[in-house]
């Protein structure tokens, strides 16, 4: 089971949050697509470049290489920026439900959503 | 310290939230100021001596975040403090300027600065996000149901949009070990194969399309720019700015990939494609701000046609380009957000007599219609000029003379409200517009004819590259625009007054999920065209 490394994992889950873009009609299945999406990217980048047996960069221990710590902390960021994001989506998704009653993406800009 | 232009902003922001009690548009206006005193002064630097580099945190180059402010950066920096400063005081009496709307504004100028002069990949990654955001607010900032369907699409195409950007900056880091443009540039050239930087590039590329509104991926465009509620300084910044961001760093990053790929001919195609598409769409609407809109799908696909040609010239024509479209598109946005507010609606079948009515506004309209379509001494005319000369292939200028005529047609239909008989009711005419925004208009117009008149001259300034311009080529090929004129005329009365299929093709929209298969559709294609040409 070679194959299944955090890089195989991280790419399949963004082609299969981007398939629930592509497919989904329903805001909310949009947002949690995005987030699939976000999580396939997340575990990509905190796996590359990792080599078996490394420690992480704390302290002056010297008896094995150091892990990369530039991809980690990127992500920290980047799930910063992607709950913020998740958090507006939603948001805005909740403001024109409440209002006009709408949980599916229209057909044309100037009908309203479908009936369900 | 650059920082200071990224940072100056966003801190005006928060002081201005601070205070909200008392009136801070002074306050924000000296801010503009001084920030347009000190973009000005650092272009001169960047003319007199080099490259300006700014590290942050004092890590040494090659690792720490980077700051870059070279010739075309600092062009670009200085338009966006200028525009910045004309919609604000052209905003200033209006009544959306209140204290919400003007942190929102600053902030989108921190950011859009920062986005022209970083060259870490990470850092224009998270500006990115944080104007997707912004600006999605920004949109949305009257609440009408239309304008926050329009403002959700934009919101989630461009999120998407950016999370392809981020797992190809990962590809990248991991083939190369950088996250700086320049390193990376310098460290691609070892790669042994082109093969391993292709994905990354692809899935760049395919954000970098997104942003820049390329066919297919231009539909959300018209959505944002020409929501009917959003304030007009708020379309006019989208469209005459923030859409340069993704041009900009479309530079930026083929300019980054370009010892191991190239991809001009396929973009130059693209962009060819953009443009014909943009003007047949433009021609079908109806509505005021959408024939902008569309109007500014066609002109980006012209600018790609420029920058992918290959020629210097058409490459520094393009960039022109981008400059002069920013003035008169800015300047037409304007006036079409005056124009709706006093006839009360943005079909433009109902608006006649707009000269009258309105002459300062009017004439900014006249200005900015013969910009954008390239009539001699406007500074369209110039930058088109460059991008035709850098071709001599007879099916490149069929092409760019079509790209001309149709917009030429759908301006002659846009410049119908100029004239004709104004049939409001007198009693039912909203009071005029307050004079400043009037003047501001005017003012956006005659930049459009200065940099026009001094073309070869502005040129040589902003960018440094020395042009023969007004030469009997020149005069030749302002004969050719008064006969596409007449035959713009002719087009509009025999053929769009009509209606019928043209009016049908127009209003054809796609959904959100149409949106993301296209993206994806587009990613897979560039990377499938990579693999056979590489």
């Amino acid at each position: 089971m070679d194959f299944i490394t955090g890089e195989i994992v991280g790419i399949l889950l963004f082609f299969i949050g981007l398939y629930g873009l592509m497919t989904k009609k329903t805001i909310v299945k949009t947002i949690m697509s995005m987030s699939i999406m976000e999580s396939g990217i997340f575990l990509f980048y905190i796996t590359i470049n990792y080599t078996d047996g490394s420690v992480p960069p704390i302290g002056q221990a010297q008896e094995a290489a150091f892990v990369d710590p530039v991809p980690s902390a990127l992500m920290i960021t980047a799930i910063v920026i992607g709950i913020g994001v998740t958090a507006i989506g939603l948001t805005m998704f909740m403001h024109y439900k409440q209002k006009h009653g709408i949980t599916h993406w229209s057909r044309n800009r100037n009908q309203t959503g479908s009936e369900h | 310290m650059l920082y200071l232009l990224v940072i100056g902003p966003i801190l005006a922001g928060i002081v201005n939230i601070l205070f909200k009690k008392r009136d801070t548009r002074p306050f924000i206006i000296g801010v503009q100021i001084a920030q347009l005193s000190y973009a000005l002064w650092i272009f001169v630097q960047v003319r007199t001596n080099d490259t300006i580099f700014n590290f942050m945190s004092g890590v040494p180059d090659g690792l720490a975040i980077t700051l870059m402010a070279d010739i075309i950066s600092s062009v670009f920096v200085l338009l966006t403090t200028i525009i910045f400063l004309m919609m604000l005081l052209f905003a200033y009496h209006k009544e959306y300027f209140n204290t919400q709307f003007a942190f929102l504004f600053l902030v989108l100028q921190g950011l859009i600065i920062s986005l022209f002069l970083s060259t870490d990949l990470f850092n224009l990654f998270v500006m990115l996000e944080v104007s997707t955001v912004v600006v999605a607010i920004l949109i949305m900032f009257n609440k009408e149901k239309q304008a926050i369907y329009d403002g959700m699409i934009y919101f989630f195409v461009n999120v998407i949009g950016t999370a392809f950007l981020l797992f190809g900056i990962g590809m990248l880091y991991r083939t190369t070990g950088f996250l700086d443009m320049r390193a990376i540039s310098e460290a691609i050239v070892e790669v042994e194969s082109p093969r391993a930087v292709l994905l990354p590039f692809a899935f760049m590329m395919t954000t970098l399309s997104l942003k820049t509104a390329v066919v297919p991926l231009f539909s959300w465009l018209p959505k944002a720019h020409g929501t009917p509620s959003a304030p007009p300084v708020v379309s006019a910044v989208l469209s005459g700015l923030f859409i340069k961001t993704g041009v900009y760093m479309f530079i930026r990053f083929s300019a980054m990939f370009e010892p191991v790929i190239q991809v001009q001919e396929i973009f130059f195609l693209i962009g060819f494609i953009t443009s014909i598409f943009g003007f047949i769409m433009a021609m079908g609407q109806n509505d005021i701000k959408m024939i902008l809109a569309y109007s500014t799908v066609s002109q980006i696909g012209l600018i790609m046609i420029g920058l992918n040609m290959g020629s210097e010239i058409a490459y520094w024509g393009a960039l022109f380009h981008v400059v002069s479209h920013a003035l008169f598109k800015s300047t037409l946005f304007l006036a079409a957000g005056q124009v709706y507010h006093q006839y009360g609606t943005r079909d433009i079948r109902m608006m006649r007599g707009v000269l009258r009515a309105m002459p300062l506004t009017g004439f900014a309209i006249i200005f900015g219609i013969l910009g954008v379509t390239g009539a001699p001494l406007f500074n369209g005319s110039i930058s088109k000029y460059m991008i035709s000369y850098g071709s001599y292939r007879p099916i490149v200028q069929f092409g760019l003379n079509l790209i001309n005529l149709g917009t030429i047609t759908y301006f002659v239909k846009f410049g119908s409200i100029l004239f004709g008989k104004d049939n409001r009711a007198e009693e039912s005419k909203p009071p005029r517009e307050d004079l400043l925004s009037e003047l501001l208009v005017f003012i956006m117009g005659g930049l459009i004819l200065l940099t026009g008149v001094y073309g070869p001259v502005s040129m040589d300034i902003l960018f440094g590259y020395q042009v023969e311009v007004f030469s009997a080529e020149y005069f030749e090929k302002g004969i050719v625009y008064a006969l596409m004129i007449l035959a713009g005329v002719g087009i509009y009365n025999g053929i769009i007054k009509q209606g019928g299929l043209l009016d049908r093709i127009s209003h054809v929209e796609l959904t959100f999920n149409a949106v993301i298969t296209s993206m994806t559709g587009f990613f897979l294609f560039i990377a499938g065209y990579l693999y056979f040409v590489l």
